[in-house]
């Protein structure tokens, strides 16, 4: 088996606020390697889901396990990148340099009292490099197109070397080059160096023969073991309504 | 030199308000990037009721000061954190019950007279050897602790919940900060004055912040602001016979509207 570590373990999964449930007993696995493209409505729950996955919600009811760990004793949390969904609607007067955001994903890992090592300034350089942000250091955040700050963004979660990368959403107002050039970046990371990567987007039917599986959460969720497949099938034009038919005759085109 | 170093009290007051520029400013950075504004008024007032107390009971009005800013900065944490209830509704109650008790009790304490007042605005006459130990003891402890997490801060300032999932102690360091903040500001009111100090910690990163450059050198700017307007402000106060408070934050405010219109595109 190629997929032996079980990265996260979901079981029976709630999210209940003020009585309205988010996400009803939602079970699953992710393994560490797989590719997984999360789809569904606006509203469905997918940035829920990923925040409970974080820690940054508390659930409800049910169980999660990060590498085998329930998640309130889990440490680890710098083996995990995570772009979230609004990551480059960043405020403009943010007095940060490229270089400094991209610094960020360093932070953790330091020690108290020292300064970058050589380690973080290499990851640093890598990270910009891979997403081809070297030239743009010294610039102000503020001051780029909003291709150009999705990949400062990730850059940052990439800086710190991480085992798992979560994507919600992140290309928002970018033009089609860059996004084509992004997805074939995401497969390479995906490909060459075992990142998994856990990529909510709307675009599924683009990067159709990238993901290994795809999840579609409304409330509940269905996994969908062979993501082709599972565009034509019943169950999910019922879970994802209208826009399921859209997704669909949109993978035609491509 | 120049005859406003010939005073000892001069002096005192000189070399306690370049301690305090540089510890404000630094610190105000944060206090601007979390958008914190509100609690540091808050605090300034809070300090208020230790002045009050330490000048009715008789005991050192800047220890007690620190200690009332930093049990006010906890509640305030503790109640954003933990039952996510902060607004500035919550702060705007804190601030003028803060500033009635303080008055209640100086007044019930028959104190009500220029002690109370040189607290509110600041006074340079009024800084002893002893306000300087204090200053550099606690003023010391905040600047090592604002360095130290300098890196975690702005992240945190930047992303709370990216800095949070990235393995950082979100909650801690923000009860770090508001302490941090809480002994400065309670440092501070003896030379720039409890109405005032908010101004000094603010202003020089608002000034700093216009003219778009990085983290670190947006905060060297602002050290730099904060000195200045001190220095002129203390001077001009001298020879004029102003209130150094006062003074001190139309300086800043100057250095802010030049900033702003030379960065004008
Ligand atoms: N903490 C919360 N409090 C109240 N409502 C929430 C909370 N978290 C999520 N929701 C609601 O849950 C629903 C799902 O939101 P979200 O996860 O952002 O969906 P998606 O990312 O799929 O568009 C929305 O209706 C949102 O308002
Ligand atoms: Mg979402």
């Amino acid at each position: 088996m190629r997929f032996k570590i079980p990265i996260f373990d979901v079981k029976n999964l709630s999210f209940v606020v003020r009585g309205q449930n988010i996400l009803s007993s939602i079970s699953l696995e992710i393994f560490n390697g797989e590719y997984i493209a999360i789809i569904g409505p606006n509203g469905g729950g997918k940035t829920t889901l990923i925040r409970l996955l974080l820690g940054l919600e508390k659930q409800t009811f049910g169980d999660i396990k990060i590498y085998g760990k329930n998640i309130k004793n889990f440490k680890e949390w710098k083996k995990i990148g995570y772009v979230p969904q609004r990551a480059s609607l960043v405020d403009a007067s943010f007095p940060a340099t490229v270089l400094d955001i991209v610094n960020m994903g360093r932070i953790s890992q330091r020690k108290f009292f020292s300064s970058m090592s050589i380690q973080d300034k290499e990851a640093v350089q890598d990270a910009m490099l891979k997403m081809d942000i070297l030239e743009l250091q010294d610039k102000m955040v503020g001051t780029l197109s909003g291709g150009q700050r999705q990949r400062v963004m990730i850059a940052r979660a990439l800086a710190s070397k991480p085992e798992v990368l979560i994507l919600d959403e992140p290309n928002t107002g970018v033009d089609i080059v860059s996004q084509k050039n992004f997805y074939a970046l995401l497969s390479k990371l995906n490909k060459e160096e075992n990142i998994t990567i856990i990529f909510i987007t709307h675009d599924v039917g683009v990067i159709a023969d990238d993901i290994g599986r795809l999840f579609t959460i409304n409330q509940k969720a269905i996994v969908c073991n062979n993501p082709k497949e599972a565009l034509s099938c019943e169950e999910m034009s019922v879970l994802y309504g209208i826009e399921a038919h859209l997704l669909h005759n949109h993978k035609h085109e491509h | 030199m120049l005859e406003i170093f010939e005073y000892d009290f001069m002096q005192r007051a000189f070399f306690a308000g370049m301690i305090i520029a540089l510890l404000a400013s630094v610190s105000g950075t944060f206090v601007v990037l979390r958008r914190y504004s509100m609690i540091s008024e808050t605090l300034a007032h809070s300090a208020l009721v230790g002045v009050a107390v330490g000048l009715v009971a008789g005991f050192n009005p800047l220890w007690m000061a620190v200690g009332v800013a930093l049990l006010s900065a906890w509640l305030i944490e503790y109640l954003r954190s933990y039952f996510s209830l902060y607004s500035d509704a919550i702060l705007a109650i804190l601030l003028s019950g803060s500033l009635a008790t303080a008055v209640i009790i100086v007044s019930l304490g028959g104190a009500f007279n220029n002690s109370l007042f040189s607290y509110l605005f600041g006074s340079i006459l009024s800084v002893s050897n002893e306000d300087i130990i204090t200053i550099l003891v606690f003023g010391s402890i905040a600047m090592v602790l604002l360095l130290t997490f300098s890196k975690e801060l702005y992240f945190i300032a930047y992303d709370e919940e990216v800095a949070q999932t990235s393995g950082i102690r979100v909650k801690l360091l923000n009860f770090l900060l508001v302490s941090v903040v809480a002994i400065i500001i309670a440092l501070s009111i003896r030379v720039v004055g409890s109405l005032l100090i908010g101004a000094l910690m603010v202003i020089p990163t608002i000034a700093a912040l216009q003219y778009r450059v990085g983290f670190l050198k947006t905060v060297l700017l602002s050290i730099a602001f904060a000195l200045l307007s001190v220095a002129c402000g203390m001077i001009l106060s001298f020879y004029f016979s102003l209130p150094s408070g006062a003074t001190i934050v139309l300086c800043v405010i100057s250095i802010f509207i030049v900033s702003l219109v030379i960065n004008k595109k």
